[in-house]
């Protein structure tokens, strides 16, 4: 068995995982983080992409709302090229109670949300397709993330500062010492080897899967309640900026602009299972309802793809175990030396994709008051090193620009996302035993109108051409692709989006036979 | 007024059209625009999978059960169907209406089909046959490695081995590009000089005995070319159908415009065919939406002919209701689980379509026909999944002939 050496251990590559293991490498630990698939496969690649201004807590859970709006101010700065500053509003409806907007003022003001009451008319001229019978609007600073690129480059900054990130890496044991953690043992699912990776201290950032972890601890009954949503995305942005129903939270009441398209959510219905998240036709049509009163004609926009990721949530003995839509929203460490007498391990769970490096700082602060250290943490200061080097907050047009610079040298291997073959190549060096789907995360390849028809066999033949894969892995690949496109595809087929379909069974079934091609790997 | 309106301007409306005008008809096709042909792979599948591979898609078309429109068409009728393409269509097709053949896709799948154009005719598989498959570095949408891989991975049909190996030529179609179209490359390649410079490049490069297999791009317009470069080359040259546009279909959809133009078929394109106006049980005329108006065309019958959800003559709302877009016509395959988490290609979404009695006059699901001048052919006819199947040309020649020939006989 190989073996590792390190000072601590985090389980979980979501953006909680790297925000801590960043951190914890800031403060100057040697650390390693493991996750069983890639990085940001899970929640944090699974939601409606808002960056809070904080206006969504400001009545219902004030504390949340104050963090919202630093950690937003304070993550557009360490990552710019991860965010888009689209601004927000928060709508009222025709059939919502006005006075909830004057409670929304109220709370805003009490906790530092920058919040604005403009005109009906002004809204409309900002975002023209939303609902022109709303009576108020306010505008606040809500923003676009894309998850992937904040949890890859917050990776990036922990391994300048020498951790370890080690991919499709599942725990299997953990081991103990007396009334201590000793050590965290891994199984490579590419290679196939185990990793025993022996440590002081085991952070647990699994998300909906902490329970699991805890329990390999010995830690039982770690109850961690997987809040499952649904997103659908439209193709185009319907709106620039975030829109927000002006109400308590509830479900289908926000339609964020991200990339080239515009995602609507979401639900909240407890999931038993955070590995087996379905997308129910009756939520598809609840979110269809529900963009209608934001948009009309909601209803006749394409949808191309949906998605159903799982909260962490808190279990609260304050409200029904069925009620994830109230559970908090907030953060919960839990310090297994009080609870099971074990030092050296630290669950978490709750919390946000907007305040996750506050929320890491926390926990590595806990960490510290165990271990009877004290770092500053830095987080906040240092910015992440950003993929293309820029400085600047993403814009939806920075692909255009920089096709518009090699076009002529270059070929566009997805025209949907405007993505080069050698952006495509240069991730793959990076990841060469990734699947499309891994670099589709980073990449967006696929992720646009006809979800992969032309771009999934051109990026198989590439990776075929240059070498990173055999044809068994390639066609294995170009096949998962495919399967997995269709997962998020079939919940929401209607319209154009069966059209396209059609035309992409014509290329991959009628022209390409790719269901007679010999076998691909079974596990690529 | 004319005696025949046809309404799509796909395989099916192009032949049935140009069959009527042959037949004494005066006819007049609308359309929205240029037919699916052009986005075709460019040869004539008749029944490629059922759902094992096919031998004789003739015999095997015969014992499709109900609802596939082969089971209401005839094996003589698919027969019929095929073999007036490939009259119509003289030297551009080759090949036997009862033998399929396998063709390399450009992922390396072999591929069953039936008729062929001449360029693609020496890629037909059998054993020991060594191919090599040539690419450009400056076209990203065939990747000779891949295929060349998956090609040598599986045996030919007799049960010989398949070598292939591939070669890249850095040869853009436009100076300088570095991201080229096929069409592109085709345009280019009707250009004698061009391929002079291709075969030169090529030739040094082949071994003896092996058959050159390209991307589907050798000319366009030229006729000449294949010929051309085999003689250049010394070596017999295949083309291998990319994703659309389609060279091989659009040299296709060119010649049977030409053929239907030949025969006298009047063309209105560029506008949907809207709603029909009946009196009684027949059809009196077919709108179009033109610019600022509904405009009738009357006619004694009509072939309707307009494709399926593709071309958008059928749609799926976010209720879950599919709809016939051009004349709200009653449609067969409703009433169960439509689409489903199985594979994309095989839902029951794409048998869904309008039905037909043996002559090809649309009914409604209790076999009734509201009209008795309506007929229907190709995409919009229930009961097939053409991509899976490879079925598609075969039933819309199968059924645009029967339709045609009913109208002709006055049935």
């Amino acid at each position: 068995m190989k073996t590792l050496d390190v000072d601590v251990v985090v389980i979980g590559g979501g953006s909680t995982g790297v925000g801590v293991v960043r951190d914890v490498a800031m403060r100057g630990y040697s650390a390693v983080l493991v996750d069983r698939v890639d990085l940001a496969q899970g929640t944090s690649g699974r939601f409606h992409g808002l960056l809070h201004s904080g206006g969504r807590y400001v009545v219902s859970d004030p504390n949340s709302a104050r963090e919202c709006a630093e950690e937003n101010a304070i993550l557009t700065r360490i990552q710019p090229s991860a965010i888009e500053t689209t601004g927000g509003m928060f709508v009222c409806g025709p059939d919502d109670d006005p006075a909830f907007g004057d409670k929304f003022l109220a709370g805003a003001l009490a906790n530092s949300v920058p919040a604005t009451e403009i005109s009906v008319a002004a809204a409309l001229k900002r975002e023209p397709r939303v609902n022109p019978k709303i009576t108020r609007a306010i505008s606040v600073q809500d923003g676009s993330v894309d998850g992937w690129q904040l949890v890859w480059t917050a990776a990036a900054s922990a391994m300048e500062y020498g951790a370890k990130v080690l991919t499709y890496h599942k725990v299997t044991r953990i081991e103990r010492e007396g009334d201590t953690v000793s050590a965290v043992i891994c199984h490579d699912a590419k290679t196939g080897e185990d990793v025993r990776i022996g440590c002081h201290f085991v952070l647990n950032c699994a998300g909906a899967w902490a329970g699991q972890i805890a329990a390999m601890a010995g830690c039982h009954d770690v109850e961690v309640v997987p809040g499952r949503g649904i997103m659908v995305a439209m193709n185009h942005r319907l709106v620039n900026t975030v829109v927000n129903r002006l109400i308590h939270p509830s479900d289908g009441d926000i339609i964020v602009p991200v990339h080239t398209v515009c995602i609507i959510g979401t639900t909240d219905v407890k999931a038993p299972d955070p590995d087996n998240l379905p997308i129910p036709r009756e939520e598809v049509q609840q979110m269809l309802d529900a963009g209608e009163v934001l948009i009309p004609d909601f209803r006749k926009a394409r949808a191309i793809h949906a998605w159903s990721g799982a909260r962490p949530l808190v279990k609260d003995s304050r409200v029904s175990a069925a009620d994830t839509r109230h559970m908090s929203r907030g953060m919960g460490i839990m310090d297994h030396s009080e609870r099971d007498d074990l030092k050296g391990l630290l669950t978490i769970s709750g919390g946000k994709l907007t305040t996750y490096r506050l929320m890491a700082e926390h926990i590595v602060d806990a960490m510290e008051s165990q271990l009877g250290t004290k770092n500053a943490c830095r987080t906040a200061e240092e910015p992440c090193p950003s993929p293309e080097g820029t400085s600047t907050t993403y814009h939806v047009t920075h692909r255009l620009h920089d096709r518009e610079q090699d076009r002529m040298a270059d070929q566009i291997l997805c025209e949907c996302e405007l993505l080069s073959r050698r952006m495509f190549t240069d991730k793959l060096a990076e990841q060469p035993t990734g699947s499309l789907d891994d670099l589709r995360r980073q990449l967006r390849l696929g992720m646009g109108p006809c979800q992969g028809g032309f771009c999934s066999m051109r990026a198989t033949g590439v990776a075929h051409e240059v070498g990173t894969v055999d044809i068994e892995r390639a066609t294995g690949l170009l096949r998962l692709f495919l399967k997995n496109r269709w997962q998020g595809l079939w919940p929401i087929l209607y319209g154009d989006q069966v059209r396209q379909t059609a035309l992409d069974n014509w290329i991959f079934s009628g022209t390409l036979d790719v269901e007679h091609l010999p076998e691909g790997a079974e596990v690529v | 007024m004319t005696d025949v309106v046809v309404i799509g301007s796909g395989l099916a409306g192009l032949v049935a059209a140009t069959k009527l005008a042959l037949g004494g008809k005066s006819v007049t096709l609308i359309s929205k625009g240029l037919g699916g042909l052009q986005l075709s792979q460019g040869t004539i599948d008749v029944l490629g999978y059922a759902p094992g591979r096919v031998a004789d898609p003739i015999a095997a078309a015969a014992s499709m059960p109900a609802p596939h429109p082969y089971s209401v068409l005839s094996s003589d009728a698919v027969r019929a169907g095929v073999t007036y393409a490939a009259e119509l269509l003289g030297d551009r097709l080759v090949g036997d209406p009862s033998h399929n053949v396998l063709l390399p896709t450009a992922v390396g799948a072999l591929r069953p089909t039936c008729l062929v154009p001449p360029e693609m005719a020496a890629g037909i598989v059998t054993g020991g046959i060594q191919y090599a498959l040539v690419g450009f570095r400056q076209l990203k949408d065939f990747y000779p490695q891949l295929c060349a891989a998956n090609l040598a991975r599986q045996t030919a049909p007799d049960g010989g081995p398949i070598y292939a190996r591939a070669i890249s030529l850095d040869l853009p179609a436009v100076a300088d590009m570095a991201d080229s179209s096929a069409l592109a490359y085709a345009r280019a390649m009707d250009d004698p000089s061009y391929r002079q410079k291709l075969a030169s490049l090529l030739k040094p490069q082949l071994a003896e005995h092996e058959v050159v297999g390209m991307p589907a791009l050798v000319g366009y317009r030229d006729r000449t070319a294949h010929r051309h470069l085999e003689e250049l080359l010394g070596h017999p040259v295949f083309e291998i159908p990319l994703p659309p546009p389609g060279v091989p279909g659009m040299r296709l959809n060119e010649a049977l415009v030409a053929e239907a133009k030949k025969a006298g078929v009047r063309f209105v394109s560029g506008a949907k065919a809207v709603g029909l106006v009946a009196e009684g049980d027949r059809v009196v005329s077919v709108g179009q939406a033109t610019a600022g108006r509904i405009r009738q065309y009357t006619a004694d019958a009509f072939v309707y002919a307009p494709g399926g959800f593709e071309s958008g003559a059928l749609t799926l709302d976010s209720y879950g209701t599919v709809t016939d877009t051009v004349f709200g016509l009653p449609l067969h395959g409703l009433g169960q689980d439509l689409i489903t988490a199985d594979a994309p290609a095989d839902q029951a979404l794409f048998r869904v379509g309008v039905g037909v009695d043996k002559d090809m006059r649309v009914v409604d699901t209790t076999g009734h026909a509201p009209y008795s001048n309506l007929y229907a052919a190709g995409g919009i006819l229930a009961g097939a999944i053409r991509w899976t199947e490879k079925s598609g040309e075969g039933i819309a020649l199968a059924s645009a002939v029967t339709a045609a020939d009913s109208i002709l006989k006055g049935a």
